[in-house]
Parts: structure tokens; sequence; C-alpha cells
């Protein structure tokens, strides 16, 4: 587990150094993703735990991400080959294989195939499937619910609609997010017509969620007229899929709530997200190694295999410029 | 595990319920101690087992609001071992923020329980098997459910005495959504709310029924929980071997009508006892810690004593 690093029982201050410098980043992380590949292709959350369409889409992100060294070559064939075999008849993709019915999952899947090359046939098939998945919330009927029962639970615009965690539910703000961040990635050649009036759709849906005085939850920005309290990340994936919009007003108050908010921040996956959403803005942003040091040293990222390929991407993000598409700002 | 606790009964034929109230004023106190005696009045099968504690970790809270306090997680667990039980670890899914990690390092649950890699389980994150449900309260059907929660032979719900400002107060029952895995279902796991909360509580728990549950009302929650509410000081730590009994409880203490709470009164048919005639009260009597809890306005309906 611990690869390349000095050993931990042994290896004391050299161990803590090792952390602390950046080898963390160099050995670790690229060792750590390496080796805990699925004898199937895939990648699980954890080590040798089944392999997951999320985990398996975020890990050939963070590998495409680094220069394509040949030892990586056949790693990412053999996870682009997982992906392509877990992809459901209808172009979507679940949550684990053998499920019957796609969900969010279909965003990263298919970004991740996009972004590593090849296999446009699938891309396009999972593209058209996210187009037609419209959320149950926004329907005239639900409207029409919402209306006669007066509801004064929440204080949003429903009539705009994104895109939901799984069929047949609502709008929240990651999954709309990560759609966005594949619609943003793609050639506009690629794009049916139907594209544009759902990117616009979704994009206003996020500003509409968008907490009072910046930044993101999943999605409930006021309930009962209280203001909800943004997360890390949330804000973080609504501002990597708006960075087209970078000088818009809330986009910088929400970059301006998450600035503030880094420094608090006790957990690698937030950490490296609110890092690499940051950077891609161009805002100035501390080093990660020292933080991500002494998390690891209390929990080893509790070992887990999305915060490692998260950590990959925060890390190739690292002094990056702003002004990037939304795929780019997340793989270089 | 769990899944064998699931039977159903009527309330007519299932044997009365044990929930014990125990004072304590402060998560500075021997919360094991305290816990360890009450509990050795259950005379639980625990020799070999593996225990599983499903506490609320909602958000990272460094106020000690809105989670279980770690010092409540951390004196079951030694209680639970010191009773016998094989292995005790504690595992979570919580229902909005994806950053576990974040959660549990903020309240420092690490400085009650030691190393938490191989003892914490995210349960958004685990294996999972897909579990056919029950009963047919909802639409659901069938859920993937975690491979650490199907494993296990004796599951603890641990929540926070809280109200909830949809269905009133979320207590060891409601509790359970936690163990639906993010992983599959998102955060928020939207697809309960669809489906119908107080339906969904239902399905889940007549799934995987707790064996066990402790409520730590030691600073409770009121107004508009579970996560936008006010401390509320309670000095409580309720626990009993039937989920539904100790929420009811817990509702009675909170100045609640359990009747009234939709998905008690309905869980009170087939998955435990709601009449106090039916909950054998050991420690302290609800009268003596009974503290009201404020409530939403649309909520007023619920309170004790409020016209129905």
């Amino acid at each position: 587990m611990d690869g390349m690093l000095p050993s931990e029982n042994g290896g004391g201050e050299a161990y803590r150094e090792a952390v602390n410098s950046g080898q963390l980043a160099n050995t670790y992380c690229r060792h750590f993703l390496i080796t805990n590949q699925n004898p199937d292709g895939g990648w699980g959350y954890h080590r040798a735990s089944p392999s997951s369409v999320e985990a398996t889409s975020w890990v050939l992100m963070a590998l495409t991400s680094w220069s394509q060294a040949p030892a990586l070559t056949e790693t990412c064939a053999r996870g682009h080959a997982w992906l392509l075999q877990a992809q459901l008849p209808d172009g979507s993709w679940p949550a684990f294989p053998g499920q019957r019915q796609g969900c969010w999952t279909t965003s990263l899947a298919s970004l991740a195939l996009h972004l590593q090359g090849g296999s446009p046939e699938a891309v396009v098939r999972g593209l058209n499937w996210l187009l037609d998945a419209w959320p149950a919330d926004g329907t005239l009927w639900w409207r029409l619910r919402q209306f006669l029962a007066r509801s004064a639970v929440v204080h949003q615009d429903i009539s705009l609609r994104g895109w939901s965690w799984t069929p047949g539910t609502a709008s929240w703000v990651e999954p709309t997010s990560h759609a966005l961040l594949l619609l943003r990635s793609l050639p506009p050649g690629l794009l049916p017509p139907r594209a544009a009036k759902r990117q616009r759709l979704a994009e206003r849906m996020l500003y509409d969620r968008m907490c009072p005085g910046g930044g993101w939850n999943s999605g409930n920005p006021l309930v009962y007229g209280v203001a909800g309290v943004p997360r890390i990340g949330p804000t973080a994936w609504a501002l990597l899929a708006l960075i087209d919009q970078p000088q818009r007003a809330e986009n910088q108050m929400s970059l301006d709530w998450l600035a503030r908010a880094y420094a608090g921040i006790r957990g690698a996956t937030s950490l490296a997200l609110a890092h690499r959403c940051l950077a891609a803005y161009g805002r100035q942003v501390p080093p990660l190694a020292p933080a991500l040091g002494e998390l690891y040293l209390q929990n080893r990222f509790f070992e887990s295999v999305l915060a490692v390929a998260w950590i990959a991407l925060a890390w190739g993000g690292e002094g990056s410029r702003a002004g990037k598409t939304a795929g780019e700002s997340l793989t270089s | 595990m769990s899944l064998a606790n699931s039977r159903l009964l009527p309330s007519f034929n299932r044997p009365p319920s044990c929930v014990a109230i125990v004072r304590a004023q402060s998560y500075d106190l021997d919360l094991g101690a305290l816990l360890f005696q009450a509990l050795r009045e259950f005379d639980l099968p625990l020799r070999g087992k593996k225990v599983l504690l499903k506490p609320n970790f909602v958000e990272p809270d460094p106020g000690g609001v809105v989670n279980t306090h770690p010092a409540v997680v951390g004196a079951a667990r030694e209680c639970f071992l010191r009773l016998g039980a094989e292995s005790v670890r504690v595992a979570e899914g919580p229902g909005h923020e994806r950053d576990t990690e974040a959660i549990v390092e903020t309240i420092r649950l690490r400085d009650y329980l030691g190393p938490l890699p191989g003892l914490f389980v995210d349960l958004n994150l685990d294996e999972v098997h897909p579990i056919t449900l029950q009963t047919r309260a909802s639409k659901l059907r069938e859920l993937y459910l975690p491979k650490t929660v199907l494993e296990a032979d004796f599951v603890v719900s641990l929540p926070k005495l809280k109200t909830h400002h949809w269905v009133g107060a979320t207590l060891s029952l409601k509790n359970m959504f936690g163990i639906v895995p993010g992983c599959c279902y998102g955060w928020p796991k939207n697809i309960l709310h669809w489906a119908g909360i107080t339906r969904s509580i239902l399905d889940i728990n007549s799934t995987v029924r707790p064996d066990f549950a402790i409520v730590d009302g030691i600073v409770g929650m009121e107004g508009n929980g579970p996560i936008q509410g006010i401390a509320k000081p309670s000095g409580v730590l309720i626990l009993g071997d039937d989920p539904v009994a100790v929420d009811a409880t817990c509702a009675r203490v909170m100045g609640l009508a359990p009747e009234r709470i939709d998905y008690l009164a309905k869980a009170g048919t087939l998955l435990g006892h709601l009449k106090p005639d039916k909950i054998r009260q050991l420690g302290e009597s609800i009268a003596s810690v009974r503290t009201p809890f404020a409530v939403l306005p649309t909520l007023q309906k619920l309170v004790a004593g409020n016209g129905a």
C-alpha cells in the first residue's frame, strides 16, 4: 500500500518528510492507482472491491492527465475496455455492472472515454441517453402539484431542470454539473441540436440553486426560508461546470466562498476538488502537499481509490492557468 | 446479520420491548460506564458476534449539534466489546455530504475510536448487493445495500435526538436511511424521497431492522432539524431492544405524540411497540426527563396535548 514511500514504521521522520515533500504525488498516487486495478480492468472504490463505473471513470481521467508513459498505456486500455463492456444497451452506464438501470455515472463514463480518446460511438450513445434523460421534477404535472400544494418548503424556480442522480427523481447540482462538463468537453460537431437547449436550461438551474452568498450544496439553497449551507464538493463541481463564464458575479462570489472555506477543509477529496477548482480559475491557492500529507498521515485517505484519483487530478492542475474549457480544467 | 431480525410481527404477537433512559448531562462523563450499566440489563446475545454501530453523521459540524457525538459512539463500542462482541465496527453513509472523511475528521472521531481505517466504513462507497425489501410500503421493491451491513450479526442504530422538518423527528428508524449507498442512489438519496419518506423508512427497517438502538439525547436538536435546528440540551441517553419502542420513548421525552408521527404509527403495527403498556421502562421515567422540543409551525399537530 505504501508503494514507494519509506516505511511508516521504520521511516519515522523520513516517512513524514516524504509525505510532505510531494513524493505522495509523484509516486504514491500513481503506484496506488496502477496496483489497485482489478483483474477485470476496472477499479473499485477500495482495493479489491468490485469495479465500479464511477471509480473507473475517475481513475482513467487521472491517468490520462499524466503523460502517457508506456507503462500506463496498457493499464488505461484495460480500463477503457472495462468501461465499454459495462455500457448498457440503451447507451447509459449503471453504478455497477449487473445493474439494469443507467444513472448519473453515464456522464462520467462518457467523459472518461472521450478524454482518453477513441470509442466515439460509445460516447455518442452515452450522450444521447443523457440528452433524453429528463429528471422527474419540472414537468407540467409536477409544477401543477407544487402550485396546488402551495409548497413553501423550498424556494427555487421549479421550471428549471438539469440532471438527476437516478431516473425518475429530481435535478441536483452534482449530476447536472457532471453532465455539463461532458457537454462542454465534446466537440460541437458531436452535439445534436437538442444539446444546446439542455445545456442552457441546466446552467440556469445551477445558478438558480446557488446558495445566498455564493457556493452550492446538493441543491437546496433555501429550505423553509433558511439559507442552505454551501458544501465544498458541489461548489467545486458547479464552478468547474460553469467555467466558461468566469467573470460572472455568481462565479466570483462562489469562488470567494470556496477560497475562504479552503483552510478549514478536513477531507482529502474536498481538498483536492477545491484546489483543482481554484487553480482552474487562476486563483492563488496554497500548495497541496502539506495539507494532503497531514491527512495521509492521519488516515491514509481511507485507502479510497476515488480520493487518490481526485488528488491526482488536483496535482495535475497545480500552477494551471485560468480560462480552460471544462474538460481541460479536469485533466490538464 | 440483521435480516434475521427482520421478521414482521403484529404487535399483539410481539413480546414486550424494553427501553432504558439514562441521565447524562455531559459528553465529558464516563459514558462507557453509564452505558455498560444500562446495557447489562438487556442480556444481549453478543458473544462472538460482529456488531455494527450505525451513527448519524450528516456533515462536518465541529459544534456537535448535528451528528451523533463521537463520545457516544466510542462508549458504545467499548461496551459492546466488553459484552463479548467479536468485533465492533462503525459505519455510516451520509446523505448530503460526499466527503465522509471530512465529517469524521472534523468531529475528531479518531480521538474516541483510535485509527479509523479498517474500523470505520463509508457505506456510501461499500460493496453492494441487491436485496428484495421485506415490505411493499413503497414502490421500491428492491435496494442495493452495503455488504458491511448485510454481513453484520447485530446492527445498532445510534442516532441523535432531533426534530425533522418533514417527518417530525429523526431517530433510530429514520437513521437507517444512512445504510442506502450513495454510490448507487446519489447524494442525497433522492429515490427515497420520491418513494415517500415514511414508506421508505418502513421498507428499509422491515428489511434491516436494527437489533438495538441507542439515542444520543445529551444534546439534541429542536426546531428546523435535522440540519438547521438549534441545540437542545436534554441530558439523556435512550436505549432499547426495539427501535420502534425507543423512538416512541424519545418522542414522548421530546413532548411529541408518537402515534401522530406517521412513520412511527405505521411501524408500531409490524416492526415494534408504540404503546407504553408494551414497553418495559428501565432507568429514569419519561416524566422525569421530559424536555419539550420546539417544532416548526407546520408540525404543531405532533405536539402531545395539542389537538390532533
